[in-house]
């Protein structure tokens, strides 16, 4: 892989002189929150490098919350891909870009996605380095460094980045402005960032035992932690929706009045929602909050395994930040090793026997 | 094919549902070209009081005579959908009647004026009466979910609406949660459907869609106490739009007291 060096202040112009006739996705504040945002070339200076996650991973570009997957008429249907635009996508940490080389396995594999195929050929990955918070649990996960799955990544080196080409459409962009970059390291560059690597390393505050997880799954899986789990949860699907790897979708059919064409609408599901798991005629399987939560963490922590080689945390911490009444990777696999732990769920189960 | 016989039937209410289907201004045309409406009191004058496929019923049942004339209703209705937040759990007019005092709080109100025309009951939902077929929640409904459940009944479909609480739109949208930022959110206790209007503007949802299938109020609540909210300010705030649904819950807050 070729790495070059860029000039920090030169970054905007770069991405500025890329976006023209491709959309540029970048990372934006809302509120005291950063997404990802479409932005115009003239808006460069809205992105926002200094971000520990996003609200939303970048799933929500190649598989929206809802979109229209095609109209139908009398006459048949026509698949609608007008969503899918040419698109470069930037500010990408690596546990995000593992995340999407989890959802790959899944809409690339045995039965391609067409919808989501798509719009991964049609989006440039741009990776940029990060620095952990409090939340991060990507170095327990093993995905706190990424080798592949973007075009191009920047790690960022006091005044510079460090430039990883990680594809030929990457290094096709360089061309775009080759006057930005220096082709050859110096002694001085290599050794900064070995050092950068390593205290990077030691700044991970927050640790959970991925490894052991699969074996404490499967021997705790009639612990008591999922019943008071399950008494807590308010069955919203945040947690899901925020996750990089959570991909289950529900489709519903809208007609319209008039000779209007209908449409077939997908959206995001979870399987902490009480209609995930019923079926025709009434039967739910996971009728109970603390066996969908069950669910949800084996293919977390475990049985993502079996099917597709590891398991799916990321480690990305959105769950941590988001569930309202702390359930998440974090507190779930430290109670499953018997750790006492301060989340809003635990007290409640004891006040509230399950 | 023969169109389907549309009424459009409203009880007490504030009538913002019905407003609201007048307010699909762009559909009107198609609406009224796709069925007969045979009643629909807000929107014309010849209205029948013949059978009809669909009954669309807005608003509660809050005195005898409604209860009669929705008992009329349901015998010569194919279909009922209760629309809106009144006719699916008994609305605003409801959120207090949970305390049981009703003779006590009218008399408050009306003191010893005696109605001579009509004989007032506490607000009911309208399936304390009858059986509804289908529930469209909202105050009022929301336009687009009012469109294509209609539609769908048109063509002969149960209609397809969320079962999940206003969160999942919510996240769809990108939003930060209000719950985390301590502000009194009622998002996970409320269904879908509204677009999660009000937390995309940085307002917390009061509920107006009607309890969630799986609200899980003794967590929301003692999470909401845990932040330093007072619990009678909370069981208000929770009544509003929870219709006659809420008399469990308080009473097992009662029950917890003891
Ligand atoms: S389970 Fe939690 S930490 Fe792991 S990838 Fe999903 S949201 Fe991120
Ligand atoms: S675990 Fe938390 S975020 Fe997930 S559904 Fe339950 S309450 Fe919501
Ligand atoms: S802001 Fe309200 S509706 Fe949105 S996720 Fe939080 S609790 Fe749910
Ligand atoms: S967010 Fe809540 S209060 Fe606001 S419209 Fe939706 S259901 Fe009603």
């Amino acid at each position: 892989m070729r790495i070059l060096k860029l000039k920090k202040l030169n970054l905007f112009s770069f991405l500025q002189s890329l976006s023209n006739g491709i959309e540029l996705w970048a990372p934006v504040k809302k509120d005291s929150q950063t997404v990802f945002q479409f932005i115009l070339p003239e808006e460069i200076n809205k992105i926002n490098l200094n971000f520990t996650r996003t609200l939303l991973p970048p799933k929500k570009l190649f598989i929206p919350p809802s979109f229209n997957m095609f109209q139908v008429t009398a006459k048949g249907y026509k698949e609608d891909y007008s969503w899918i635009k040419d698109r470069i996508l930037f500010g990408l940490h690596p546990c995000d870009i593992h995340g999407l080389l989890t959802l790959d396995r899944i809409f690339t594999q045995n039965f391609p996605d067409s919808y989501y195929v798509q719009a991964r050929q049609k989006t440039l990955i741009l990776g940029l380095s990060c620095w952990p918070d409090e939340y991060c649990l990507c170095q327990s996960t093993h995905t706190d460094i990424i080798e592949e799955g973007f075009d191009l990544f920047f790690s960022e080196l006091g005044d510079d980045y460090l430039v990883w080409i990680g594809s030929s459409r990457g290094d096709d962009l360089i061309r775009i402005k080759p006057e930005f970059f220096e082709e050859s390291l110096g002694t001085k560059d290599i050794e900064k960032y070995i050092e950068w690597r390593e205290k990077r390393a030691q700044a991970f505050k927050t640790k959970i035992n991925f490894v052991f997880m699969p074996d404490l799954m499967e021997l705790k899986y009639n612990d008591s932690v999922w019943e008071r789990a399950g008494t807590a949860c308010l069955a919203c699907g945040s947690c899901s929706m925020v996750c990089p790897t959570c991909n289950c979708y529900n489709v519903r059919d809208e007609i319209l009045l008039g000779d209007k064409p209908g449409r077939r609408v997908r959206e995001w599901d979870s399987c902490t929602l009480l209609e995930y798991s019923l079926v025709a005629g009434g039967e739910n399987f996971r009728s109970k909050k603390s066996s969908r939560l069950k669910l949800w963490y084996t293919h977390k922590l475990q049985a993502f395994g079996s099917k597709y080689g590891k398991p799916s945390c990321v480690g990305c911490g959105r769950c941590l930040v988001t569930c309202p009444v702390g359930i998440n990777v974090k507190s779930i696999s430290d109670s499953l090793e018997g750790k006492k732990v301060d989340a809003f769920w635990a007290r409640f189960s004891i006040e509230v026997k399950p | 094919m023969e169109k389907l016989k549309i009424g459009i039937f409203e009880l007490t209410g504030c009538a913002g549902c019905a407003l609201l289907i007048l307010d699909c201004e762009s559909q009107l045309v198609d609406i009224f070209s796709a069925a007969d409406i045979e009643a629909f009191l807000m929107a014309k004058s010849d209205n029948s009081d013949g059978p009809v496929d669909i009954a669309l019923i807005e608003g509660t049942v809050t005195t005898e005579e409604e209860k009669e004339e929705l008992l009329a209703i349901r015998r010569r209705a194919g279909l009922v959908i209760a629309i809106g937040n009144c006719a699916c759990e008994g609305g605003i007019q409801a959120a207090l009647t949970a305390s049981g005092n009703w003779s006590k709080e009218f008399r408050q109100v009306y003191k010893d004026l005696k109605p001579t025309n009509v004989r007032p009951i506490p607000s009911q939902p309208i399936d304390t009466f009858i059986k509804v077929d289908y529930y469209l929640p909202g105050c009022p409904i929301g336009q687009e979910q009012f469109l294509t459940t209609f539609t769908r009944l048109l063509a002969g479909h149960p209609p397809e609406l969320y079962r999940f609480p206003v969160c999942m739109e919510c996240k769809w949208r990108e939003n930060e949660c209000l719950l985390n930022k301590n502000i009194a959110c009622l998002g996970p206790l409320t269904k879908a459907g509204c677009g999660a209007v009000c937390p995309s503007h940085n307002l917390p949802c009061v509920g107006c869609w009607g309890p969630a299938e799986e609200a899980n109020r003794s967590a929301e609540f003692k999470l909401l106490l845990e932040k330093g909210f007072d619990p009678e300010s909370l069981q208000r705030k929770m009544a509003i739009y929870s219709g006659t649904t809420i008399v469990d819950f308080f009473n097992s807050l009662k029950k917890e007291r003891r």
